[in-house]
C-alpha cells in the first residue's frame, strides 16, 4: 500500500475549492435555510432527549447535559459528513453504475483522494460551530471546564472520529462496485448513523458490541464527549487515533480491491 | 377504472422490482429510527413501568409503528416538487387519467413490497421473542385494518397536497421535513402518545397528528380501550381526511391555474 501525494494534489484541490466557493457565494441565502434547518434539527433532537429524560434521570448511565454535550459533537460531525463526504465520494455510486467514474479515473491524481474531496457544500461547515456552540453550552451547565489534557484527548479522538466517519464512507462506496443497482447507498449510511445520536452504554449488549467494533460508530460520538466531560481518561484520545488509522487502512485496502474490479469490469 | 389500476400497479411493481436492493435500503432506513426508540425506551423502562408501558409493551408498540408507518407513509411530495420543477408533470397533464392516480397505484406497490417484509420479518421475530407477540383479535385486526386505510389515504392527500405547494415556491419539501418533524413527536413515532406531557398529547389529539400513525398503532397494540374511544377515534380520522381533501382540490386547482399561466 503506497501513498503517493504528489505537492501538486493540494494545488489541484485548493483549486477545485475556490471555483467551488465562488459558485456557492452566488446562493448566500442558502446558509440562512441551512443553518434554519439545523437549528430545527437540532431542536428536535434536545426535545427528544428532553422526553426521555421527563421519565428517567440517566440514560446507559449518562445525565442529560453530558448527551447534550454529545449530541453537540454528533452535529459538528454531521456538518462534516454534509459539507464534504456527501457531495463528495457520496456521489461514487452513481457514477460507477453510469461509468462517468472512467472521467476520473484518466485523470492523474489519487482517485481516491480526488473523489472524497473534490466538491464541498461550504453552508454546511456552520454546522460545525453550531454542534461545537452546542457542546460547550452544555459543558458551562455542567459546570465543567476541561482540562487541557482532556481537550486535547477530545481534539484528537474528534480528528479520529472524522476519519472514521470517512472510513465508513468509503467502505460504502465501495460496496457500490460489487451492487451496482444500488444508487442510494449512503442511506443505509444515515440509518447506522442515527445509532450515534446516543451514548453506546445505552444500548442492550450486542449492539453496543455492534457499535465498538463492527460498525465503529461509537468512536465517532461517545469516545470524543467521554473525553471532553472527562468520562473516560485522556488516554483514549491515543486509542481513538489508532482506531482511526486501522479503519482508514481497511478503507485504502477495500477501495483498491474495489477498484481492480470497476477496471476488470469495463475492460 | 379497476382495469386501469391494475394496469398502473402492476406497472409501479414492475419498476420497484428492478430497484429492489435500493427499496430493500429505504426500508432498513425506515425501521431504523423506530428500533433505536425502542432501544432507548428499554433502557429507561428497565424492570418497572413508565405510564404504564413495560418492556414488551413498549416492544409490540414499536414493532407496531414499524408496519403502519410503512404503510401510511408517503412520498408524493418529493415526486410533485420534482415533476413541477422540472415540468415532468406536462405530460402526466396530457393523460386522459388525473396523475393522482399514478402516485396512488404507486404507494400501493410500494407498500405491498414493503409492508409484506416487515410482517414476514416480525412473525419470525414473534417465533423467538414473545414480548413482540400480539393477542389473537381478528376483530381488532380487521378495525386496524380499516383504521390504516385511513390514515395511509389522509398522509397520501397531506404529502400530496405539500407537494403541490411547489407551484408557488422552491421550499415544499422542507415544509413536508417540518411536518415530519413536529410529527415525530405528536404522531407517535418516538414514544406512545400517553408518555408525552398531557398539553403536548392534547394538541396531538386535537389536530390530525394522532390520526396519522399514532391511533392505527394503539388499535393494534390493544391501547384503545372500548367501543366508544375507537368510534371516535375513526370519526376523526375521517374529519381529518376530508380537511386534507379539501385542501387538495384547493391547492389543485388554484396550483392549475397558476402553472397553466406560467407555461402559456
Amino acid at each position: 500500500m503506497t501513498f503517493r501525494i504528489p505537492h501538486s494534489a493540494f494545488r489541484i484541490l485548493v483549486a477545485f475549492w475556490r471555483l467551488n466557493v465562488a459558485e456557492e457565494l452566488q446562493y448566500r441565502a442558502n446558509l440562512i435555510a441551512s443553518v434554519l434547518g439545523t437549528v430545527f434539527y437540532m431542536a428536535t433532537a434536545l426535545l427528544t432527549l428532553a422526553l426521555f429524560f421527563h421519565h428517567t434521570t440517566t440514560l446507559g448511565g449518562w445525565d442529560y447535559w453530558e448527551i447534550v454535550v454529545l449530541l453537540g459533537v454528533f452535529n459538528a460531525l454531521t456538518g462534516v459528513i454534509e459539507a464534504v463526504l456527501r457531495p463528495g465520494i457520496g456521489q461514487l455510486a452513481g457514477e460507477v453504475r453510469s461509468g462517468e467514474l472512467d472521467l476520473v479515473l484518466v485523470k492523474p491524481v489519487d482517485a481516491q483522494g480526488f473523489v472524497s474531496f473534490r466538491r464541498l457544500d461550504i453552508w454546511r461547515f456552520a454546522d460545525v460551530v453550531l454542534g461545537l456552540g452546542l457542546a460547550g453550552y452544555a459543558l458551562f451547565r455542567m459546570g465543567h471546564a476541561p482540562s487541557l489534557a482532556q481537550l486535547t484527548a477530545f481534539g484528537l479522538s474528534l480528528g479520529a472520529a472524522a476519519v472514521v466517519v470517512y472510513a465508513i464512507w468509503v467502505v460504502l462506496m465501495s460496496l457500490a462496485f460489487w451492487f451496482v443497482s444500488v444508487e442510494n447507498i449512503a442511506v443505509l449510511f444515515d440509518a447506522v448513523y442515527e445509532g450515534a445520536r446516543y451514548p453506546v452504554s445505552a444500548y442492550p449488549g450486542a449492539l453496543r458490541f455492534l457499535f465498538v467494533y463492527l460498525i465503529p460508530i461509537a468512536w465517532t460520538t461517545t469516545i470524543p464527549a467521554s473525553a471532553l466531560t472527562g468520562r473516560l481518561r485522556p488516554e483514549i484520545g491515543l486509542a481513538a487515533a489508532v482506531v482511526a488509522a486501522l479503519a482508514f487502512g481497511l478503507a485504502r485496502a477495500l477501495w483498491r480491491a474495489a477498484l481492480r474490479r470497476y477496471a476488470g469490469a469495463s475492460g | 377504472m379497476i382495469r386501469r389500476y391494475a394496469a398502473l400497479i402492476r406497472n409501479a411493481w414492475l419498476v420497484d422490482l428492478q430497484y429492489r436492493a435500493s427499496i430493500v435500503l429505504w426500508l432498513l432506513w425506515g425501521v431504523t429510527e423506530p428500533a433505536i426508540a425502542l432501544g432507548i425506551w428499554w433502557a429507561i423502562a428497565g424492570d418497572g413501568q413508565i405510564a404504564g408501558y413495560a418492556r414488551a409493551d413498549f416492544a409490540r408498540y414499536f414493532f407496531a409503528v414499524m408496519l403502519i408507518n410503512q404503510l401510511t407513509i408517503a412520498w408524493d411530495s418529493w415526486y410533485l416538487d420534482r415533476w413541477i420543477r422540472d415540468g415532468e408533470l406536462n405530460f402526466r397533464l396530457a393523460r386522459p387519467l388525473h396523475p393522482a392516480h399514478e402516485a396512488v397505484a404507486e404507494n400501493i406497490a410500494y407498500k405491498a413490497r414493503t409492508a409484506s417484509v416487515i410482517l414476514v420479518v416480525w412473525l419470525l421475530v414473534a417465533v423467538a421473542w414473545p414480548a413482540v407477540r400480539l393477542p389473537f383479535a381478528p376483530g381488532r385486526w380487521a378495525i386496524t385494518a380499516v383504521a390504516v386505510l385511513l390514515a395511509a389515504a389522509m398522509r397520501f392527500f397531506i404529502s400530496f397536497t405539500t407537494g403541490l405547494l411547489a407551484f408557488w415556491t422552491t421550499r415544499a419539501t422542507a415544509i413536508m421535513e417540518l411536518h415530519a418533524g413536529v410529527s415525530l413527536f405528536l404522531a407517535g413515532r418516538i414514544a406512545p402518545l400517553a408518555l408525552l406531557p398531557p398539553a403536548v398529547a392534547g394538541v396531538a389529539g386535537a389536530l390530525w397528528f394522532r390520526s396519522m400513525l399514532a391511533f392505527p398503532v394503539d388499535l393494534l397494540t390493544g391501547a384503545v380501550q372500548g367501543t366508544d374511544a375507537i368510534v371516535r377515534g375513526l370519526v376523526w380520522q375521517i374529519v381529518w381526511l376530508a380537511v386534507w381533501v379539501g385542501a387538495y382540490r384547493l391547492a389543485w386547482v388554484r396550483g392549475l391555474r397558476r402553472y397553466g399561466a406560467v407555461g402559456g
